[in-house]
């Protein structure tokens, strides 16, 4: 760490002046046992929950057990320096993080501490925000009606999310969770230009719970390849990092989002996954000695998941005259959680859980992501309860009839194998659902803009893709977009602005658009 | 170094509360301190710590070890040690003189402390600081000196589970963890 010798000196100042001043009662206890990363301390009278305590060795831990005789802590440094019979102190402080706009672009521990090697984050003391916080009370809260843009078109067309959602994705190991967010962050950047001062641009915070170190270097690497990190916080507890640190991680990165969004500005974390989070809480709690429950979970692990996801909200305009702890009204904290299923199961405890806090989730399966179907997005039952009054008129209309379409495809799909005569009505929605899956197909670091998304949706919804080869699609919509953005760029706009349905104006120049690209291929 | 209040497990703790609120109630609380502090004394040897922890036997064959002491003792006591025995909890002894003592300074409102300092402390500078410590926690504090060199200077003061720490050995740890944990500017900006 760089220290700068005024700054060493400006902290001796302070010690010179406030030298006969500290004759404060500490409270003090003495380590009766420790091991596993757990420490049990008789004494400390007035310790708080979540007090952050001082070992010796300048070992730091947390108070999660107040009992009758003892405190139980979990320790967040190297245990071997910890002994039995050692002096244990309360510091009086909560466990806080640093929050505030220093933090963008940077990857930080459970902690807040940076580690990525850029130097000090620069925060003061007056950016440290206790890691645990009411959620915003229900007067304090407005209805979500602003999208929050993942560039997916399968997801923006039919499980919409709206700012202040949380919307989980949910998934068995290598079904493309972790590249739908990588692609979600890219997306943000069409909302303020990347550029973190502009207020319209969305903050995207990354929560690594339990993952590979390798895997998070790659993340951040690509984020910073695509300019996406200047508006990012990565906060990282990485498989090697405590259990403690892995399960503080989550409401540590939400004190981060929480700053923002209580300054007016729109948040979007990702938990990447709390199913390892909830395996971080068994075994520190278990360890603790609090008695387990199914799964040899501890009971309150459904509280652990509510109350952190309870803290998404889209503020209220005039939440600051309700409660002077918010700065700005209007704010909102969109949080995208990730839980991984074993072998499809979303009936383990875990996922059920989530699965109900949640305002909705996007359920990725393998098989279609074995059969080429990218993002492997099950239509059928993904849902968003929220997501629709968020969506831009333009695209409610257009998508509306898709994820019907396809359900009436993925029928007949079935139905069809088995006979080869098939009458004219049911070949033709055999033709539609193959094209729609198709133009659903998306590559992976590409989000499309929600006003390209509109104009191909337009295309594969009308039937005018019905007399196109499926394996033309891709190279067709590249075409589509990349002929109305150059010749009649207004349409974008007439696309956002629309108040019910795209005018007929627009469609008609669509329409055009559609013919000349499709002559230009067919040729 | 540490703190001065022992750590006494619950069922001692229990156990020492009932022989208190009696011998409080029939008002001979001085005597049966006053035993509780000869048994204490006397089940200190590590010896009979590891009878009482491990005894085997019938319950009069092992009581009759604690005969001769038990003699002269208040029937509530006798009846209590007896008590202890026939229920297998002779281990309660083991920290019954520790566990009683802090409820009768309780009842008393007095507080038992320890000054660790570089240096020997003299009586009248142990007795100016317990002075000032009774005013500050509102009971009657006693402290006995405890020489520790690593302190260097200044002092450092345990009642029950609290400290006041007021050495240069603390001083310095603070100063450390500060500089550790002090927040500077990004380099360069």
């Amino acid at each position: 760490m760089d220290l700068r010798p005024a700054e060493v000196t400006s902290i001796l100042e302070k010690e010179i002046e406030n030298y006969q001043g500290d004759t404060r009662m500490q409270s003090v206890g003495t380590v009766l046992s420790v091991g596993d990363g757990v420490a049990r301390v008789y004494g400390l009278d007035d310790c708080m929950m979540n007090e952050l305590l001082e070992f010796a060795g300048g070992v730091r831990g947390i108070a999660l057990n107040l009992e009758e005789d003892n405190v139980g802590c979990v320790l967040l440094g190297d245990a071997a320096k910890v002994r039995e019979g050692d002096t244990v102190k309360a510091t009086g402080r909560i466990i806080s993080v640093p929050t505030g706009p220093q933090l963008l672009g940077r990857v930080v521990n459970a902690l807040g501490d940076p580690v990525d090697g850029k130097g000090p984050l620069g925060t003061t003391d007056d950016d440290l925000r206790p890691i645990e916080q009411d959620a915003p009370s229900v007067v304090e809260r407005q209805p979500v009606d602003q999208p929050l843009q993942t560039g997916i078109k399968a997801v923006d067309a039919m499980i919409p999310i709206g700012r202040g959602q949380r919307e989980l994705i949910i998934g068995d190991r290598q079904t493309g969770k972790t590249a739908l967010i990588v692609d979600t962050i890219l997306s943000q950047a069409n909302t303020g230009g990347g550029d973190p001062t502009n207020p319209e641009q969305v903050i995207c915070i990354y929560v690594a719970v339990g993952q590979k170190q390798s895997t998070v270097v790659d993340i951040v690497r690509r984020l910073e390849q695509a300019g996406a990190m200047p508006y990012t916080i990565v906060v990282l507890a990485s498989a090697i990092d405590e259990a403690s640190m892995q399960y503080l991680s989550c409401y540590g990165g939400c004190a981060m989002g929480e700053r923002f969004r209580d300054e007016g500005r729109h948040v979007a974390i990702f938990y990447d996954d709390l199913y390892k989070q909830a395996l971080a809480y068994r075994q520190v709690m278990l360890l603790l000695r609090r008695p387990p429950g199914r799964e040899a979970f501890p009971g309150d692990v459904f509280n652990l998941h509510s109350r952190l996801l309870e803290r998404a909200a889209k503020l209220a305009d005039n939440a600051p005259e309700i409660n002077p702890r918010f700065k700005a009204g209007g704010g909102t904290l969109t949080a995208l959680p990730v839980v991984e299923t074993q072998e499809g199961d979303v009936s383990a405890y875990i996922p059920t859980n989530v699965i109900s806090i949640t305002d909705g989730q996007i359920f990725l399966e393998s098989s279609l992501f074995n059969s080429g179907i990218r993002p492997a997005v099950n239509a059928g039952i993904s849902v968003s309860r929220v997501g629709g009054a968020a969506q831009i008129p333009a695209m409610k209309k257009t998508a509306g009839s898709l994820r019907l379409d396809l359900a009436q495809f993925r029928e007949l799909q079935a139905f069809a194998q088995f006979g080869s005569d098939l009458d004219a009505a049911t070949q033709a929605k055999l033709t539609r659902g193959e094209r729609l899956v198709e133009i659903l197909k998306q590559g992976q670091y590409v989000p499309v803009k929600v006003t390209d998304q509109v104009v191909i949706l337009y295309a594969g919804s009308t039937g005018a893709l019905d007399d196109l080869a499926v394996k033309q699609l891709a190279e067709f919509e590249r075409a589509l977009i990349e002929y109305v953005n150059d010749s009649h760029p207004e349409v974008a706009e007439q696309i956002l602005t629309a108040k019910k349905d795209i005018p007929d104006e627009t469609k008609a120049v669509l329409d055009g658009a559609i013919a000349a690209v499709k002559a230009q291929i067919q040729a | 170094m540490g703190v001065v209040a022992a750590a006494v497990d619950q069922v001692t703790g229990r156990w020492a509360d009932a022989l208190f609120g009696l011998a409080r109630r029939r008002g001979v609380l001085d005597q049966v301190s006053a035993d509780i502090e000869r048994i204490a004394l006397e089940c200190k040897p590590p010896a009979v710590q590891a009878f009482l922890q491990g005894a085997t036997g019938s319950t009069a064959e092992r009581l009759a070890k604690f005969d001769v002491l038990l003699e002269s003792a208040n029937p509530h006591t006798r009846s209590f040690v007896s008590l202890l025995f026939e229920r297998r909890r002779e281990e309660v002894l083991v920290q019954i003189g520790a566990a009683f003592e802090q409820r009768l300074l309780e009842e008393r409102g007095a507080a038992k402390g320890v000054v660790e300092s570089a240096r020997p402390l003299e009586s009248a500078e142990l007795e100016a600081l317990g002075r000032d410590l009774s005013k500050r926690l509102g009971k009657d504090v006693t402290l006995t000196g405890r020489v520790t060199p690593e302190l260097v200077g200044g002092v450092r003061v345990f009642v029950g589970t609290s400290m006041i720490d007021q050495s240069l050995q603390g001083r310095m740890d603070g100063l450390r963890r500060r500089m550790m944990e002090a927040r500077l500017p990004a380099v360069g900006s």
